[in-house]
């Protein structure tokens, strides 16, 4: 006895792409809400009695949907008791062959023979053969996303519903395999036909290649020069001043400016000691002037004053004039500058008493 | 006649003498607050056309007829300095304006006329009145800046020598005022923290005050305190330090009148002290039934070593500088600024309080400095906390 079955129920899973698919099928029973980001039944759909003459829609809709989110339940009812609407689809199933879930004798021998005719070497070329050459089940996901009608579309040029498609089509949308989502992304991506090339894809390339250079040419640059060994080409640090004999001729309170220019620091002479002091200022790294006849460095940018032996005692410089490491080797006098001695304060100056500081005469 | 250019150029010189006398800097920066205070006291009075134009004929006598002055005319044609002359006009014209409009509307207010600006609708049209009005100035500029470019050269200099600086060494003009808060405080409040709460200040300043009056309209009379502070920090704490920079500070950074020759051989006694040594040494050996402790800076540690000797040794600067910052607000605030902190609220009194504070450290810190050479309030050299 021939059956038809009536949905009574329908309901929308998890996982809805707003895809307006639905709504284009069955306007009276989905509605899809674009600022909600899922679809709804319309409230009178949620009636049974409603849903029963709608019920080819509505199944179409439900295989059209790309994500398979749309539910239903359905009865069994004789053929002659089903609405109008749904027998007169039911009796001319090879006309639409929109119906695989109907168990319709004449509808399953119709795709049944549908693979048969088709030959799996033959190239392919549109989507729906390559379908047929691929695995079936993503084939036919594949196909479902992007043929306009969905599922049912392509079903109904295949002809024929796969196992395996059934078995996803019952699977709950966040559980399928590939997201048919990203199908219909790879369709999207497919390459375009080779086309002639144009004076618009000589720019494009132009253009890439020009920017490659130009980004890539710098990268390259600095890439190299990170490779290179980080080391500041410095000159020695160790400066030889000459012979000891050459400042033993100073008198407590004079200054040696020889090595200004050159080492960037003055040779001292205290009441007992032979100091190399630095000659950039404390306070904001000016050069001051000796000036003789003040007895005092005094700095041109701000007006710091240091003492003959570098302590600070006006203007805004917070700490003493640094000092070298100083010493004698062979007879000659080597200030070394990479050893530095820094007196924190005016009154701070232990520092210096260390006999790297300085050469006691 | 001989007896007359002798006499002539003795009496120039005896006034050449007064004025760079009265340009050291304690007398100039308190002058010019005094003539400041006055300005604005007086605003409707001098800024009557008839009045400030003679002022400004008699200043312009004085200023460029100075060129007579060789070692004055060698500041004012340095290629340089040519802009702070125009700044100087420049500002005092404004200034003048300001004032001059604010003295009408506050007039025409008690007089209860309609104000200046009633009845313009602050409207032009862009097309074509903006359009051609920035053109002709972009022109006009252009033009300017060319023949500037061209007649004055550029200030480029030798390369870079250890052994031949330029004493003085100076910044570019705008920066002059910064470079002279250098002489006072530590590059990290002088270069960062004071540049920084100068920009912070000038944006929050809508948000600190929030009285409408004065929006739209030129006025003295209704907003006095607020034109006050800003006047005071845009003209004393900005121009007038690019004028110190310019015309007092010659080699060496010491200070010089403007018709003094500027010898690098100088000899300036600046003995800097700190507050710290004021407290523990003059006090003491100068009041000793006074203070009684020995004269000295301490360095021992107090309390079994938890208070670090420095800690000791600048207890009385950190006093001093937390009594300015955190007492005195408290204290204004209950007294002098009650009225104006129930306006403002707690968050943005503090806000004020910072930004009014320490803009008002700076001629505090600076008179100290050339009146007993203070150098520091707070002298943490230890971890370069130097206020």
């Amino acid at each position: 006895m021939a059956t038809v079955q009536l949905v009574t129920k329908v309901w929308i899973a998890p996982g809805c792409i707003v895809c307006d698919a639905c709504e284009t099928t069955a306007p009276s029973v989905f509605e899809v809400k674009h600022d909600d980001g899922t679809c709804i039944i319309r409230p009178a759909a949620l009636d049974a009695e409603f849903t029963k003459p709608l019920s080819n829609d509505i199944v179409q809709a439900a295989e059209e949907c790309p994500v398979d989110v749309i539910k239903f339940e359905t009865i069994d009812v004789p053929a002659e008791q089903a609405p109008a609407a749904v027998t007169a689809s039911a009796a001319a199933p090879t006309e639409t062959q929109a119906e695989p879930h109907a168990p319709s004798p004449s509808a399953e021998a119709a795709s049944a023979a549908a693979p048969a005719k088709a030959s799996p070497h033959k190239p392919a070329t549109k989507p729906k053969e390559a379908a047929k050459s691929m695995d079936p089940a993503v084939a036919a996901l594949i196909a479902a996303a992007t043929v306009r009608g969905g599922a049912a579309g392509i079903l109904r040029a295949a002809g024929d519903v796969p196992p395996a498609v059934k078995g996803i089509q019952k699977l709950s949308p966040d559980k399928l395999p590939p997201d048919a989502r990203y199908a219909k992304v790879l369709e999207k991506s497919k390459p375009p036909k080779p086309e002639e090339k144009t004076r618009r894809d000589w720019m494009v390339r132009v253009g890439w290649i020009a920017m490659g250079v130009g980004v890539g040419g710098p990268s390259l640059l600095g890439f190299q020069r990170f490779m290179m060994p980080n080391v500041l080409e410095e000159p020695d640090p160790k400066v030889r001043c000459g012979p000891l004999a050459k400042f033993t001729g100073m008198q407590p309170g004079d200054v040696n400016e020889d090595f200004k220019n050159t080492g960037r620091f003055w040779i001292v002479r205290e009441e007992d000691r032979l100091s190399a002091v630095s000659i950039v200022c404390t306070h904001l790294g000016c050069i001051p002037s000796w000036l003789p006849n003040d007895r005092k460095f005094k700095c041109p940018c701000h007006g710091s004053g240091f003492k003959q032996n570098g302590v600070n005692f006006e203007g805004p410089a917070p700490r003493p004039l640094e000092r070298f490491k100083i010493g004698i080797e062979g007879g000659e006098v080597v200030v070394d500058r990479s050893k530095k001695f820094l007196a924190m304060g005016p009154n701070d100056t232990a520092v210096w008493n260390d006999p790297e500081a300085s050469i006691p005469v | 006649m001989l007896l007359l250019a002798v006499r002539e150029t003795t009496t120039l010189d005896r006034l050449k003498h007064v004025v760079n006398s009265l340009c050291a800097p304690e007398y100039f920066v308190s002058l010019t607050v005094v003539l400041f205070a006055v300005a604005l006291l007086w605003y409707r009075r001098w800024t009557k056309p008839a009045i400030a134009g003679t002022i400004l004929l008699l200043f312009s006598i004085a200023y460029f007829g100075s060129a007579a002055d060789p070692n004055f005319v060698k500041i004012i044609t340095k290629p340089d300095n040519v802009p702070i002359t125009m700044m100087i006009f420049l500002v005092g014209f404004f200034t003048w304006l300001a004032l001059r409009l604010g003295a009408v509307n506050d007039e025409r207010r008690e007089k209860g006329e309609p104000l200046l600006e009633a009845g313009s609708d602050d409207k032009v049209l862009v097309w074509p009145d903006l359009v051609y009005t920035e053109l002709i100035c972009l022109v006009l500029c252009t033009v300017v800046l060319v023949v500037w470019a061209i007649v004055l050269k550029a200030p480029l200099e030798p390369r870079a020598n250890p052994s031949a600086i330029p004493n003085p060494s100076k910044a570019p003009w705008y920066f002059l005022g910064l470079q002279e808060l250098l002489v006072y405080f530590d590059p990290w409040i002088a270069g960062v923290l004071l540049p920084g709460l100068i920009i912070f200040g000038l944006m929050a300043l809508p948000y600190i005050d929030k009285n409408p009056r004065g929006n739209g309209y030129y006025t003295f009379k209704e907003r006095p305190f607020v034109i006050t502070v800003y006047l005071f920090g845009f003209l004393i704490m900005w121009c007038v330090l690019i004028v110190v920079g310019t015309f007092l500070r010659g080699p060496n950074w010491n200070f010089f009148g403007p018709f003094e020759y500027w010898d690098p051989h100088r000899p300036v006694a600046l003995l800097n002290i700190n507050v710290s040594d004021v407290f523990w040494i003059t006090l003491p050996s100068r009041y000793p039934k006074l203070c009684p402790w020995s004269p000295g800076l301490p360095t021992q540690a107090a309390l079994g070593g938890i208070v670090p000797a420095y800690i000791v040794r600048e207890a009385p600067g950190i006093a001093l500088i937390g009594a300015y910052f955190l007492a005195l607000p408290v204290l204004l605030a209950k007294t002098a600024f009650q009225k104006l902190y129930a306006q403002m609220g707690l968050a943005r009194y503090v806000v004020f309080w910072l930004l009014l504070s320490w803009m008002f450290l700076v001629p505090i810190k600076m008179v100290l400095r050339w009146l007993f050479n203070l150098k520091y309030f707070l002298a943490i050299t230890e971890w370069f906390f130097n206020i």
